[in-house]
């Protein structure tokens, strides 16, 4: 239904396959008739969003402990959408200090840096993420320089994926601007999204807890078998 | 990185055994500020659907750990150690386990007695020995429940063994006149019961079989200790137990003493020799240990199958003698095929796996069903594990398998497996585009039968031998690995030479894949290939065939030559990428999550 309009959202698929999973797991279900079963699920549906938003606050007051005065974090958001500066310029409003950087200097300021923040598109089951294009790369600098990397990812987007490396998943293709006209010959990747292994994660901030990355598989054993 | 990381409190939930005891909620990971409003204590998390197995859930459920133990490898190995070892480990739990786990121990051994022995003890008076029998088990029985102080226990040992020696005493002056170069028949279940009471260690082992569920979980005191076949006074009361002529190899290998090791020359001749003469070898059973000796049936799927098969046969030819139970005297029975079997060949922990779960099947059949519907719904009962466990698993994990398997990849797979061998044909069915490097080891060569069905089919293959890993693994994007048993700390126990090619993998940066169906799991941990392990033949690692001169011809008689044959290794967890079985694919630090959820609930039931 909703992988039509966007075949690559992990998160849109993970959720659908939870909805799904509450479906066929419901067993009041079977002893109602079709419509206040209908009724039950539609209501279910219905607060879905309420449950994302709850869920966000939850982790942002599990993360919050992890976070102490004068602390330095490393967030990125990365060049296809520009989503860094709007994020900046929410940051700045709060006047939060903050410094924007352009990709490529990652490494050369990960010494200044405490702890690394990113998000998820997607958590699967090895216990690494599926994130926007870059997230790797830092995570492999943040490791070399042996600085925290958490994720902040709600439970819904635990999703039965379980890549073997970075070509091994539904490539989700973007546009890329380089501002500057390409020749035709030239191939441009166009990838959008990478794999963290979850050997570069320290921990992950989800609704359930805070937990190790082995935990995402327990959880979702739990959930889908 | 600690260091940088100034945690007030962290709420970490970690993977592996749980302590168990008040599940405490999940709602209490939450921090612990103004709860009232907490969103969390809100049923609606997106994940509060109504779990279907509601025992486990408590398991599950998150403790608080020290901030030290932040990252999901250390984990393991300082969760593995919790609490609930006392649920989970076969240390605590054994009496239950007779000789099933792939290891000789001496109460198996017990079961049987060599016909040789015979000139020696004639034929005991099988009604008088089993009143010797009872009489121990009832005063065995007792304070074997308690909790016995080792005074107690000696007394006991020695009280037994005066009433051996009385029962032996009784067998010989009811004269039955053995001639000793035709042994008899063996009444030996009877005598079963005998000896076992006779050996303070087989004691709890045995009884272990015929207590019930509830009791076998308590703490037993005394740790089941596995036989270690450097022990030399134990191996000699193996021996003369055992049906199968066997003469311990020479110029073994020190560190590998404590593992069985025979001449193997003419053990096959031996036994054939003797089929008349073993009565209590049910035929079917007899057939599977020949072929295992022979070295028929090699994978371990197919082994388990045959030997499950032949106990099927044995439990419907079966009929309950008077003055039984069934629950008790099959047991009884079933125990001394293990032990002829595990003569002809260690069982694999797979076959043990096998082999507690029929045992558990038969203990749960009451007094109320009569022989017939107990034995009906015992084979119902094996026919529905092979095909639930083994055949439909394959199935899903060969489903779940291909899905990593891209056009223009190179696959490399170790030896022969039968479910890799599935995995290939089936990719090719659905015509995806590969290669496959096949690597083979000496002394089997099993990947050359393999090769050759897969040629057949048209994929297209290279085959290498093992020396040549490093040289072929820059061309390979995948390896996958059959498993003759998947360990809870992750690590895959499987035929020898599997750690090198996924070492080498690994550090060529090639996903490692190994399948395995969970009935191959268990809960032991094992940190190397040492103390649990089987040893082969000697001679086959010797020979080269069609090597006129062969230096190594008389290696038995140089003393300061020893020449070893493993037949497992330990491939550690980290060397691994994912472990595919019919639950799906997981990593291997999930093995504990399935151990815990799914491979006991045919036996805590």
């Amino acid at each position: 239904m909703d992988q039509a309009s966007d075949k690559t959202s992990i998160s849109l698929t993970a959720g659908g396959d939870l909805f799904m999973r509450y479906v066929t797991r419901t067993s009041a279900v079977e002893y109602e008739d079709f419509n206040s079963a209908k009724s039950r699920f539609l209501e279910r549906a219905g607060k879905f969003g309420e449950i994302s938003y709850k869920a966000r606050k939850i982790i942002a007051m599990l993360g919050q402990d992890f976070i102490s005065n004068g602390c330095t974090i490393l967030v990125h958001e990365g060049r296809p959408d520009r989503s860094g500066i709007r994020f900046t310029n929410e940051l700045a409003k709060l006047d939060v200090p903050v410094k924007l950087l352009i990709d490529l200097v990652v490494a050369y300021s990960m010494d200044e840096v405490d702890m690394v923040f990113v998000g998820a598109d997607g958590v699967v089951e090895s216990g690494g993420i599926i994130n926007m294009m870059g997230t790797y790369q830092i995570a492999l600098v943040a490791k070399s320089m042996d600085k925290p990397v958490y994720v902040a990812a709600e439970s819904y987007k635990f999703a039965r994926l379980y890549p073997l490396d970075q070509k091994d998943m539904v490539p989700a293709l973007r546009p890329v601007d380089f501002g500057v006209p390409i020749p035709s010959k030239v191939e441009v990747e166009r990838s959008a999204r990478d794999y963290t292994p979850p050997q570069y994660l320290t921990l992950l901030f989800t609704d359930l807890g805070v937990l190790t990355p082995s935990v995402v598989s327990d959880e979702l054993i739990q959930l889908y078998l | 990185m600690d260091s940088r990381r100034r945690v007030i409190d962290p709420k970490v939930r970690k993977v592996g055994f749980f302590t168990p005891g008040p599940p405490p909620d999940r709602t209490q990971s939450g921090p612990a500020g103004p709860s009232s409003q907490s969103p969390i204590s809100n049923s609606l998390s997106p994940v509060m659907i109504p779990p279907a197995r509601q025992a486990s859930e408590n398991l599950s459920r998150g403790v608080p750990v020290p901030p030290n133990v932040l990252r999901g490898h250390d984990c393991l190995d300082v969760g593995s150690y919790g609490m609930s070892e006392s649920v989970m480990s076969e240390e605590t739990e054994s009496p239950r386990r007779v000789g099933i786990d792939g290891e000789f121990s001496e109460d198996s051994a017990n079961w049987m007695r060599n016909p040789r022995d015979n000139g020696k003890s004639p034929a005991v008076d099988n009604e008088d020995s089993e009143d010797v029998a009872k009489a121990q088990f009832q005063k065995n029985s007792k304070p074997l429940k308690e909790k016995t102080t080792k005074a107690e226990r000696r007394a006991l040992q020695e009280a037994q063994r005066a009433a051996k020696a009385e029962g032996k005493k009784a067998g010989a002056t009811s004269g039955v006149s053995a001639p000793t170069s035709k042994p008899v028949k063996q009444p030996n279940q009877k005598k079963d019961v005998t000896l076992l009471a006779s050996s303070s260690t087989a004691v709890p082992e045995k009884k272990g079989g015929e207590k019930s569920l509830e009791k076998d979980r308590k703490k037993e005191t005394v740790p089941h200790p596995r036989m270690q076949f450097d022990d030399k006074s134990r191996v000699e009361k193996a021996k003369k137990r055992s049906v199968v002529q066997q003469t311990e190899a020479r110029n073994r290998v020190e560190i590998f003493r404590h593992l069985p090791q025979y001449e193997r020359a003419n053990q096959l001749s031996d036994l054939e020799s003797k089929f008349f003469q073993l009565d209590h070898v049910h035929p079917a059973v007899y057939e599977v240990g020949l072929r295992f000796l022979a070295g028929d049936i090699m994978w371990s799927n197919t082994r388990c199958i045959a030997m499950l098969q032949a106990f099927k046969k044995v439990i419907e030819d079966y009929s309950t003698p008077s003055e039984k139970t069934l629950s008790r005297d099959l047991t009884a029975k079933i125990n001394s095929s293990v032990s002829f079997l595990i003569e002809c060949r260690p069982l694999s922990i797979s076959m043990g796996n096998a082999i507690r779960f029929l045992k558990a099947l038969i203990q749960k059949s009451t007094l109320a069903q009569t022989d017939s519907e107990a034995k009906a719904s015992l084979c119902s009962d094996i026919d529905r594990y092979i095909n639930e466990k083994i055949i439909l698993a394959d199935k899903v994990i060969i489903r779940h398998a291909v899905t990593k398997i891209r056009d223009g990849d190179v696959l490399l797979t170790y030896g022969s497996s039968s479910l890799t061998e599935a995995i290939l044909l089936h990719a090719h069915e659905l015509r995806r585009q590969f290669r496959v490097v096949i690597v083979d080891s000496r002394p089997n060569l099993e990947g050359q039968s393999m090769l050759r069905r897969l040629i057949e089919k048209g994929l297209s293959c290279t085959y290498t031998h093992i020396n040549g890993v490093s040289y072929v693994m820059h061309e390979v994007t995948r390896v996958f690995l059959g498993a003759a048993s998947v360990l809870s700390n992750g690590t895959i126990y499987s035929a020898v030479g599997t750690a090198c090619i996924a070492m080498v993998a690994h550090a060529y940066h090639v996903p490692v894949v190994v399948c395995c169906e969970s009935y191959k799991f268990h809960e032991r941990v094992q940190l190397d290939a040492i103390c649990s392990n089987e040893l082969g033949d000697p001679d086959v690692i010797s020979k080269v065939p069609g090597r006129m001169n062969n230096p190594l011809d008389d290696w038995a008689s140089k003393e300061n030559l020893q020449l070893l044959n493993l037949v497992y290794d330990v491939t550690p967890a980290d060397y691994v990428s994912m472990i595919v079985t019919e639950y799906g694919m997981i990593p291997p630090t999930s093995v504990p999550v399935i151990v815990r959820e799914y491979c006991r609930e045919h036996i805590l039931i």
